[in-house]
């Protein structure tokens, strides 16, 4: 079989589409939407004074610039015809499914940001040692321990003693 | 001569040469390690040289950057696994003559031609810059409104895996961009109620999350891969000889590497791939390239260290990114307070020379490097993923926070991470994204200038022939990419 012809094949069987590519037609859809609520917001600004004379108006650069990705956002559905090998190895990207350890992951790190403020620097930094190798399957409890307690050792003297740059004491405070 | 010599002397400071070669080792290291890359290392430095000397601080970022380059050949050399995007056509011989039992000769092969090509492009980099600032100099705003199109153009063009996507990139760079105070009318746009988002997107916050964040999320993926290395007991230097026979490889790369460089937009990457192709075209034994030849890792090498210096020559003459980690270098310019484009050489000519003798200073510090710790440098590869993201999170946590003090951008880092990872997975790279960031404000403020100077009329802009120049540029780049795919489908007709 030719090149071409696999390339012909390739296009319904891989990326299970005909007419347009559905993953990436709701791709689009969530870009249009984006697009769509930012020139909303845009429509919003209000008009610049009338002693600035000729000059723009601040909605005018977004509006257009919302306008141009549109046409842009337009094209992705049907990219697979223009450039199918590109759009196959896109697809073989998110054929390979975020898995729950990179979710696990997005989670532990928005509750470690979460808490930032109230724990400190000092004690942040030792819970993301302790808790992102152990998430990610460390079993060898004492190197997790003493990187723990290692590592944001370097990093408080390298930056708050040596830099001088400020570490939150967050709960810290209450001990000294 | 005299702002030369004052570059020169600035960089003779101790203080500022541990700097430089601080950068250096920093980009050695961050190149060899898989995953981590110089515009991740870049960004997170950002943060902590705000306290330090600007000249100098630049000047590390810019050895980093030539150092980061070469550094990604140790690992592709050693262990099959290119530690950066640049390296990737090294590992393609290089790998082989590795397993061919030779793999020091393949490492000094790759640090010479990577220093011949980064002095090349430095060179080229000292004389194009001024000549290339004067004529900017002479640039109204619909030319530059020109240029800036061109430049957001060329993201069509960029490496990675799809150009409309990098377009889509951009142009949502851009936008984001116009977060803020709109200066022209006074007007808050997009700022949603939190106050913070008045003074519009911090690029340092941003710049961590998707350089860093994102490949993070990525690394939680493939936390068991197995590496097999070779073991380099010494690096050998190729002979003068083994130089003679591949001097025109290595100068064709080095050329093509700078001229790439300099284009808007195109990094070390393609200009590896370019290289590695026509060593190829140009060479005699054809055959033998894939099973470890000396041609096929001197004409990577030599490309992809000169597009590095290449790319510094738009990013300063004319304030346009030359590529992704350069964007980087522009972002930290404006943080320091510089005024990139032409007028960085009329009113800080020194900082220009300092950057070029950095530059210099770096191509012969990685060479020493590579000669005493490429060894070493291949061992790094085996730091347990599980210790060293955890670590980079928390560089990552205190670099976007040390900016100002303020946890929202800690959550920007955060959040750009998450939507960074998100769209890398469907095809959009970080680095357009960064270049519409950083072109944004130049974009609009051009945009804006021109149209009140032409009386809002835009086709008045077609009366300035340099703007028709690069208008005419800029659709060449926007259908390049569509080229080879049009090529294709013409002839599959023909057989048909």
């Amino acid at each position: 079989m030719s090149d071409q012809k696999k390339i012909h094949d390739f296009a319904p069987r891989t990326l299970g589409a005909g007419f347009v590519h559905k993953r990436d037609l709701v791709l689009a859809i969530i870009l249009v939407a984006f697009g769509a609520f930012m020139y909303y917001e845009a429509s919003k600004f209000p008009e610049a004074p009338a002693i600035l004379g000729d000059t723009l108006n601040a909605d005018v650069f977004p509006k257009m610039l919302i306008t141009i990705m549109f046409l842009l956002v337009a094209i992705i559905p049907f990219e697979f015809k223009l450039t199918p090998e590109k759009v196959a190895k896109i697809d073989k990207d998110r054929d390979d499914k975020t898995l729950t350890i990179t979710w696990l992951t997005i989670l532990l790190l928005l509750t470690i940001v979460s808490f930032a403020e109230f724990l400190g620097a000092v004690v942040t930094m030792v819970i993301t040692c302790l808790a992102l190798p152990l998430l990610w399957g460390e079993r060898n409890y004492i190197a997790v321990i003493i990187y723990s307690i290692l590592f944001p050792g370097f990093v408080y003297l390298l930056f708050n003693k040596l830099l001088g740059l400020y570490f939150n004491p967050g709960i810290l405070e209450a001990f000294k | 001569m005299e702002d030369v010599l004052r570059g020169f002397q600035l960089l003779m400071e101790v203080q500022n040469l541990a700097l430089i070669f601080g950068g250096v080792l920093i980009g050695v290291l961050v190149g060899a390690l898989p995953g981590l890359s110089s515009p991740m290392a870049i960004a997170l430095l950002m943060p902590f040289t705000i306290s330090l000397d600007p000249v100098a601080s630049i000047s590390m970022m810019a050895a980093l950057y030539c150092a980061g380059t070469f550094g990604g050949s140790i690992t592709a050399i050693l262990i099959n696994a290119p530690g950066a995007p640049p390296a990737v056509a090294t590992a393609l011989d290089g790998y082989m003559m590795a397993k061919n039992g030779e793999p020091g000769r393949a490492l000094g092969l790759a640090a010479i031609c990577s220093v011949l090509g980064g002095i090349f492009a430095i060179i080229i980099f000292l004389f194009a810059t001024p000549l290339l600032a004067e004529i900017a100099l002479k640039f109204g705003p619909v030319e530059y409104f020109g240029l800036t199109l061109f430049a957001l153009s060329m993201l069509a063009a960029m490496s990675g895996k799809s150009s409309i996507r990098n377009l889509i990139a951009g142009a949502m760079g851009v936008l984001v961009s116009t977060i803020g105070v709109h200066l022209a009318t006074g007007v808050e746009r997009y700022e949603f109620g939190v106050p913070e988002l008045t003074e519009g997107i911090k690029f340092v916050p941003v710049l961590i999350g998707l350089f860093a964040m994102s490949e993070l999320l990525n690394q939680s993926k493939t936390l068991n891969a197995a590496v097999e290395r070779m073991s380099a007991k010494a690096l050998k230097l190729p002979t003068i000889a083994e130089l003679k026979e591949l001097k025109g490889t290595i100068l064709r790369s080095s050329g093509l590497g700078t001229f790439i460089g300099i284009l808007p937009a195109e990094g070390a990457t393609v200009a590896a791939m370019m290289g590695y192709n026509e060593a190829k075209r140009f060479s005699k034994t054809p055959e033998k390239f894939g099973t470890g030849c000396a041609e096929g890792i001197a004409g990577p090498e030599a490309a992809n260290n000169a597009a590095a210096g290449g790319a510094m020559v738009p990013t300063l003459a004319l304030g346009i990114p030359g590529s992704g980690t350069t964007a980087l270098i522009l972002a930290a310019l404006v943080m320091h307070g510089f005024r990139p484009g032409p007028y960085l050489i009329s009113e800080t000519p020194h900082l220009v020379y300092a950057i070029f003798g950095a530059m210099l200073f770096a191509n012969f510090a990685f060479l020493g490097i590579g000669l005493v710790g490429a060894k070493f440098f291949s061992y790094v590869t085996f730091i347990p993923k599980r210790f060293l993201w955890p670590s980079v999170f928390i560089f990552s946590l205190i670099g976007s926070y040390a900016y100002s003090s303020a946890i929202f951008d800690v959550w920007v880092m955060l959040i750009s991470g998450i939507i960074g990872y998100f769209a890398l997975r469907n095809g959009f790279s970080p680095a357009p994204f960064v270049m519409g960031l950083i072109l944004g404000k130049m974009v609009e403020e051009t945009f804006t200038q021109s149209m009140v100077i032409y009386e809002s009329n835009f086709f008045n802009f077609f009366e300035s022939g340099v703007f028709i120049f690069f208008i005419i540029l800029t659709c060449i780049s926007l259908t390049t990419p569509f080229w080879g795919t049009i090529r294709k489908k013409l002839a599959a007709k023909k057989v048909e």
